[in-house]
């Protein structure tokens, strides 16, 4: 015969395990929602850009030019001397510098300790960068999407920022969508 | 009889105690307090000098919390600021940053005192892995504090922590942002709270478990731990550093107690082997000594095995921490010049650590009969060398303390607290010359009344 005790003491700890349950939501608490993903940005139009350009921008951009000119917020739209677009975390992921776009060179030069990402997949070919292990060796890279009216709109992020991406899982083709 | 003063002492012992009799209802009449009347080996009461140190940092930090800004531009600012403006704040930051050193240096002296002698048996086993966890818990405090001003060191730092959190397996992902949020404005922020409070409300939750109910305060140790900070501050001031900047490279090195795992780091081995699991299994084998060496010695001389481990563990951080700052200049380029030939850095490390180790178990298994040396004579003053050489000390005080001020009005603040330093110490040397003379009366005294009482 199972003891009225311990039945009443399962009611008890089922009890507290109820009440204790909603709490585990609370985890989100610690993330910062708009941090890295979901934000719909339009960055730019086609016609603003040509082979071998860039332009800066800060995503996800809230207006506040503290946030917006934060190192974590800093992001690179290239257009590639093949005229293809990407979109790159501008945190080296070495030690955090920003690295600035060279068309001539064809990649993003960062301006600490040298380190060169390539235009096309934004992986780390020369430098302390390129001496990192796999995922750790390559920039985080935008999801994009371009109109009918030919704007570029970043609607996402692969990777982790000042840290890398796995780009060998996500061809970077992949992550151009034309609507 | 009931003169002024006498009727006020009066009342002042009266209260003192009403008090005492009250706090018997409270929880501090569990500790019992030993103030020491002749020396004794500061080893034994290094963990009450750690604690003292904690409460230091605690008050110093809490007054540059009026000064400090947790924000990403401001924070190198109001670093310098407090630095470079606020009264005393160059004095206030240097005995926040050197307390922080020494807490680290006593957390660590007292960890191998205990070790050695075998303190964490006996019962002492939550006493003991208590104190583990608060070493780590010490170096993390350190680590966030001296993240907070945001300089080129600060951010190397976060870097490597990030950069580690991260590559840790199953968790990191979802763990690194927790202390990122949505960039470094937030993470300064984040650390800041893990440092203020998080974090030390931890240590005060563990303190209270690690405390042992004996606690020894010896006022002249306390007045040289507080001499030592100061003259530490003199002597090598904390610097300001450059301000971080994502578009200027820097060689830094970290903060003298990280150095040993930056130095695993900069061998190439896969990143978080290097600076998270190899630290963390040194962590797991202090851990786990009280429930291996199960042996009823305590004497280091009698478990050669256990002495030769302890050994081998100070080798091992000493030769991590000389690789650690090893800087090849010779070579071109930053990162050249930061790399470390594994084969060359494991193969020192090996060698030293199994060579000393070795050498240790084989002095202590050769069961030699120890002659302890005898113990020094103890130095006797008369009443009057104790009044004249305390009266020399209390001069060379004022004259000490008359420099630190005289050099503070010079604008030199480095000088001004070397002199405190040293006054500090002389203090120190005061007290216990203090305590000597009483002994001694107290034996003349024990010594008159026998000579008094009638011979049988």
């Amino acid at each position: 015969m199972v003891s009225r005790r311990s039945y009443l003491r399962s009611i008890l700890v089922a009890a507290i395990a109820v009440a204790v349950a909603p709490f585990a939501n609370l985890v989100s608490f610690f993330y910062r929602s708009n941090a890295e993903t979901a934000q719909r940005q339009k960055i730019a139009n086609l016609k603003d850009l040509s082979p071998g350009s860039a332009i800066y921008f800060p995503y996800p951009k809230t207006g506040d030019p503290k946030i917006d000119n934060d190192p974590f917020r800093q992001y690179i739209l290239v257009m590639t001397r093949e005229g293809e677009l990407r979109v790159y975390s501008r945190v080296c992921v070495h030690l955090w510098c920003l690295p600035t776009y060279l068309p001539q060179k064809g990649a993003l030069i960062c301006p600490c300790h040298g380190s060169v990402y390539r235009e096309d997949d934004g992986v780390a070919v020369e430098g302390p960068a390129a001496y990192q292990p796999y995922p750790t060796n390559a920039l985080p890279m935008g999801r994009i999407e371009v109109d009918g009216n030919g704007d570029i709109w970043l609607v996402g992020v692969e990777g982790r920022i000042g840290y890398g991406r796995e780009w060998k899982r996500i061809p970077p083709r992949d992550l151009i969508r034309r609507v | 009889m009931g003169s002024p003063a006498r009727s006020l002492r009066e009342v002042v012992n009266n209260l003192w105690k009403w008090t005492v009799d009250r706090l018997e209802r409270t929880t501090i009449v569990v500790y019992k307090f030993t103030v020491p009347k002749t020396y004794v080996s500061p080893f034994g009461y290094l963990g009450t000098l750690t604690a003292i140190v904690f409460a230091i940092l605690g008050v110093s930090g809490a007054f540059l919390m009026f000064y400090y800004r947790p924000d990403v531009e401001l924070a190198y600012l109001s670093v310098k600021e407090i630095t470079e403006q606020v009264p005393f704040g160059f004095v206030m930051r240097n005995i926040h940053y050197h307390a922080s050193n020494l807490m680290v240096l006593l957390a660590v002296l007292h960890l191998y005192y205990q070790y050695f002698s075998g303190r964490y048996k006996i019962k002492n086993e939550v006493l003991w892995v208590t104190g583990v966890v608060l070493g780590v818990l010490t170096i993390l405090e350190a680590y966030t504090g001296y993240n907070l001003i945001m300089n080129q060191r600060a951010m190397l730092a976060i870097n490597i922590g990030m950069g580690l959190t991260y590559s840790a397996p199953i968790l990191g992902p979802s763990l690194a942002p927790i202390f990122l949020g949505g960039g470094l404005f937030d993470l300064v922020i984040r650390f800041y709270a893990l440092h203020v409070f998080i974090l030390p409300l931890l240590m005060l939750i563990l303190a209270a478990v690690h405390f042992p109910r004996a606690l020894v305060i010896d006022f002249p140790a306390i007045s040289a731990v507080v001499g030592a900070i100061f003259i530490a501050g003199g002597l090598f001031p904390v610097e300001l550093g450059v301000k971080f900047d994502p578009t200027r490279g820097l060689i830094e090195v970290p903060e003298w107690y990280l150095t040993a795992i930056y130095a695993f780091l900069r061998t190439g081995t896969e990143r978080f082997t290097a600076g998270a699991l190899l630290p963390l299994l040194f962590v797991i084998l202090f851990l786990i000594v009280p429930f291996v060496d199960k042996s009823k010695k305590l004497s280091w001389r009698d478990r050669p095995f256990f002495t030769a481990l302890g050994v081998a563990t100070i080798v091992l951080i000493a030769v991590t921490t000389v690789w650690g700052f090893y800087v090849d200049f010779s070579k071109a380029t930053p990162f050249e010049q930061l790399y470390i030939e594994p084969t060359l850095f494991y193969g020192s490390l090996g060698v030293m650590t199994i060579a000393s180790f070795l050498a240790t178990y084989r002095f202590f298994s050769r069961k030699a009969k120890v002659t302890r040396p005898a113990p020094p004579r103890p130095i006797t003053l008369t009443p009057s060398q104790a009044t004249s050489l305390m009266l020399a000390l209390f001069i060379l005080m004022i004259l000490t303390v008359a420099a630190s001020f005289y050099t503070y009005t010079l604008s030199l603040p480095n000088h001004s607290m070397f002199w405190l330093g040293i006054a500090f110490m002389l203090l120190g040397l005061l007290l216990h010359v203090y305590r000597h003379s009483i002994l001694v009366e107290q034996r003349a005294g024990a010594v008159r009344e026998a000579q008094k009482a009638p011979a049988r």
